[in-house]
């Protein structure tokens, strides 16, 4: 492997000109010549360090560069780079909980979230809940979409059982 | 997202009132195909309609009431992408690339099946009732609406209940009728012969033997003789069914865990890569173990102390009726504290035994990675690993059984109560003339029969909700439906011309991680494929398609033109070889190895096939030849000798398809050429897809088919793709180790 193999291509604010394409995806120009016409964006953390270290790819999924800080980039670009992530890391937050039931390995949720009113079925055991930072979690349901549950200790405490035996 | 509207027909489901008003048109005749879409592409949970009609596609917005038309002929390339949590429909509409709809990953194969219909619909071809209604089983229950959590299995948790539960694990005593009989037989008789000895031992002793003018004065000898016989009786009847249930205990145990076996057996090979098989052991092991705890022990007993308190209530209630309903005053207390803790009892065993299959889990991975952990030094990381998980298994063990520990204790006192009441209410009675010493005595020795029984009862609810939970699993694991099931009608094809072919076969393991994509590919009869491509470009995945250990669900695969999913499962299976990487040598003999696919072959067959994958020397070799025995206890096997036993039972078996992973370790030059001798040999006149590592074996190849990323880039002769100089010429001479290619001499 040679070294200029294991070194990564930082992409930084002054060079990258990202733009919402007519058919709402995103593309780059980089350095003032390099046109790509649709790029993917993703994560390196999407766990622990939503912020940083965003692989951006091109159509065939080579990596362009790495953006090591979204935060460095303008507002207008932030917003256009998080509306393309939040696409393929699309984890609605959970604002409050309508109903939740546990019945014979499987709860039943029912959720109001940043995105709307949701429904969806969780499994029991099998990993299907996962500690973020502190007391959020993130939790998986049976078709493989994510929630977020932020400060999950302090729910109701009927909820909170049937929350702590997804752990 | 879900709904719990039963969703009938997958492709076209029903338009809501306002959608066919925004239509314009409230005879939706022409609308050929309507799916949802539970995201807008904001991101927000509103629903969004997909429409399409003869020569439209329409985008529906109910509540910005916007609708966009888009002519199917301006449409290209219309796919679905996976992304992480969600998918995308999108399309070229003249030369951009839009999006059109977006949806949680609950939708995807929705769509992604949508999106053929759709193309069908381009080829003007015309769509099926079969293809609206789509292949995909029921989601629904049909009693409640409520979906089905786990695809594969197609039980509702809600409709199911813990009664039915335990009428099926019931449902395997029938067979035992006669001896079970006898045991309900013995049972009772032993516990009225107990009975007797209160009432001996109070009323009759006290007032008629031991009284001045009592019937029975000073025949002390015959009561006492009466109350051991009826001890004695009692014992004995107790030996006889004890001796009675073990034996029908230990039937009915080995009958349930053979069909836990079975059913392992039966089931696909997916079941076993998505859960942890330390799971699966100790699921068949400790669980059928708890329920056999449930037909020794807890079943008896319960009956056991059902009819004692049943019986001592009753002559009790015979002596002296008021009294009687002292002690049971405290009765309801006790129901109300069963009903309040009950679930809450179950709830922390459900968890304390989930935690404690994490700490067995953690613990069996790290000791079997014990090497990678001191090579790294990271003994302390480890145990700062099982700490919290140690932790949280002790604080449910804690709270388990604190919870049991209050609860049993709690329902002495209420008990004890019970007996302070008699005491009080019929010393009362026996001073004021009303009751006889004698009674009141037996009235006690009773309540001492009752209190064993009583705290049993307390202790069912510790024994019942651990073996409804094993007997969960137990039925989860004997319900799981293979996913891999022969067809309702299956064909056939029991001597395979062995044309493969593949159409449009895309794969992932999970239903948004995709492994190979769109394969098209035709395998003449006796051709020898050779896959080629990096770790995880999908070749294996490839194989285990052809051999039908998974299904596809896009695409097909074909045998002699009969798609794989109808041939009979036993010529199927009869007529693909496997021989693998890792050569899986089972407990026994040489012999019975490499007789494996076929038991009934006689000893020359063995050895034909033996000296033909160049074995039959080293076998005969050893001091106990064919009869050697391999696995745990037996020889240890050179990777080469291994391999050539592997050639050596795919020759016995004379497979049709030969699905053949090669081995990559290197071995001296000698053996490698009796190696590949023996191959040669094994893939001569078999169609044979051969993932292939050796040079001489990618020369020995009529056509290569080059794997990138789960897509075919290259196909053709070695000799061909070499001057092309393409993504295999490359592969080969610049990147051998990429390939791990062995070229042995001068090749």
């Amino acid at each position: 492997m040679t070294k200029k193999g294991i070194q990564f291509r930082l992409i930084q604010p002054g060079e990258a000109d990202f733009q919402k394409t007519r058919g709402g995806f995103l593309s780059l120009k980089l350095g003032g010549e390099k046109r790509y016409p649709r790029v993917h964006l993703y994560r390196s953390f999407p766990l622990s360090e939503a912020g940083r270290y965003i692989s951006v790819r091109d159509e065939e999924d080579a990596e362009i560069g790495i953006i090591e800080d979204l935060a460095a980039f303008p507002q207008k670009t932030v917003r256009l780079l998080e509306e393309e992530l939040e696409r393929r890391y699309f984890t609605p937050v959970i604002e409050e909980i309508r109903s939740l039931k546990q019945e014979f390995g499987y709860t039943y949720w029912e959720v109001g979230t940043d995105s709307g009113i949701c429904r969806f079925t969780v499994k029991v055991g099998d990993n299907t809940a996962r500690v973020l930072s502190g007391t959020d979690l993130l939790i998986f349901d049976v078709d493989g979409n994510r929630f977020e549950l932020p400060s999950y200790e302090s729910l109701e405490s009927r909820h909170l059982k049937i929350v702590e035996t997804l752990l | 997202m879900e709904t719990e509207r039963h969703a009938a027909t997958y492709y076209r489901e029903p338009l809501p009132q306002h959608v066919r008003s925004l239509l314009g048109r409230e005879d939706t005749g022409d609308v050929r195909l309507s799916v949802r879409a539970d995201l807008d592409l904001a991101g927000s949970y509103r629903d969004q309609w997909v429409c399409v009609t003869t020569d439209e596609l329409l985008l529906i917005d109910p509540d910005s009431e916007e609708v966009a038309f888009h002519a199917l002929k301006r449409l290209r390339e219309l796919r679905v992408e996976n992304l992480v949590t969600t998918g995308i429909l999108t399309a070229k509409i003249g030369r951009t690339r839009t999006i059109l709809a977006r949806f949680s990953n609950t939708h995807i194969r929705r769509f992604s099946g949508f999106v053929k219909l759709v193309e069908k619909l381009e080829h003007g071809e015309a769509l099926t009732d079969t293809d609206i209604r789509g292949d995909q089983q029921e989601m629904y229950c049909p009693r409640c609406g409520r979906r089905y959590p786990d695809p594969h299995r197609q039980v509702c948790p809600r409709c199911l209940d813990k009664g039915s539960l335990f009428r099926r694990v019931l449902s395997y005593l029938p067979r035992y009728r006669r001896a079970i009989l006898l045991i309900l037989l013995c049972i009772t008789a032993s516990s009225l012969m107990r009975l007797f000895v209160p009432f001996l031992g109070g009323r009759i002793l006290f007032d008629q033997v031991l009284s001045p003018g009592g019937r029975y004065y000073g025949r002390i000898a015959f009561v006492i003789l009466l109350m051991i016989g009826s001890q004695l009786a009692s014992m004995l009847l107790q030996i006889g069914y004890g001796r009675t249930n073990a034996r029908v205990a230990a039937q009915v145990f080995f009958d349930l865990k053979t069909d836990i076996f079975t059913a392992m057996q039966r089931l696909s090979l997916s079941f076993f890569s998505r859960k942890q098989t330390g799971g699966l052991i100790t699921r068949v092991n400790w669980d059928a173990l708890q329920l056999q705890f449930f037909f020794i022990d807890g079943a008896p007993y319960f009956l056991v102390n059902s009819l004692t308190i049943l019986g001592v209530g009753t002559v009790m209630m015979l002596l002296n009726w008021k009294l009687a309903l002292m002690v049971f005053v405290p009765a309801p207390l006790i129901v109300y504290a069963v009903k309040k803790l009950f679930p809450r009892l179950w709830a922390l065993f459900s968890r304390l035994f989930r935690r404690r299959s994490m700490l067995t889990s953690l613990v069996n991975d790290t000791l079997s990675g014990v090497r990678v952990v001191k090579a790294f030094g990271k003994e302390e990381q480890e145990v700062e690993r099982f700490l919290p998980v140690n932790q949280g298994l002790y604080s449910a063990e804690v709270s388990a059984r604190r919870l049991a520990a209050t609860v049993f204790p709690l329902f002495l006192f209420i008990m004890q109560i019970g007996g302070l009441i008699v005491w009080a209410y019929g010393g009362r009675q026996v001073t004021g003339g009303s009751l006889s010493f004698g009674t009141l005595m037996t009235f006690v020795g009773y309540l001492a029969l009752l209190y064993g029984p009583l705290q049993f009862m307390t202790m069912i609810v510790d024994w019942w909700t651990s073996c409804m939970n094993a007997a969960q699993r137990v039925f989860e694991v004997i319900d799981a439906q293979p996913e891999v099931r022969e067809s309702g009608n299956p064909v056939r094809l029991p001597r395979m011309a062995a044309a493969v072919t593949l159409k449009g076969v895309s794969f992932g393991y999970e239903p948004n991680k995709p492994v190979l994509h769109d394969i098209d590919l035709e395998v003449r009869p006796g051709e020898m494929i050779g896959l080629v491509g990096h770790t995880g470009a999908g070749k294996s995945t490839l194989t285990n398609l052809v051999t039908r250990l998974y299904d596809v669900e896009d695409g097909e695969i074909l045998i002699d033109g009969v798609n794989v999913k109808e041939i009979a499962t036993a010529d199927l299976r009869s007529q693909v070889g496997i021989v693998l990487q890792e050569t899986y040598l089972f407990s026994g003999t040489v012999a019975e190895n490499i007789a494996y696919a076929r038991p009934d072959a006689d000893r020359s067959e063995i050895i034909a096939a033996a000296r033909a994958a160049n074995a039959h020397d080293f076998i005969v070799g050893k001091p106990d030849g064919y009869d050697t025995l391999l696995g745990k206890k037996g020889a240890d096997l050179s990777v080469g000798e291994r391999q050539r036993i592997a050639v050596a039972r795919a020759l016995l078996m004379d497979p049709r398809i030969l699905i053949f992973d090669e081995a990559t370790s290197s071995v001296d030059s000698e053996t490698e050429q009796k190696i590949q001798q023996a191959i040669e040999r094994m893939i001569r006149g078999r169609t044979t897809f051969a993932i292939a590592h050796r040079l001489s074996t990618l020369r020995r190849a009529d056509r290569l088919v080059v794997l990138e990323k789960g897509r075919i880039v290259e196909a053709g002769p070695h000799a061909e793709l070499m001057e092309r100089k393409g993504v295999y010429h490359k592969m080969v001479t610049k990147e051998r180790e990429a390939l791990r290619v062995i070229a042995v001499g001068a090749s």
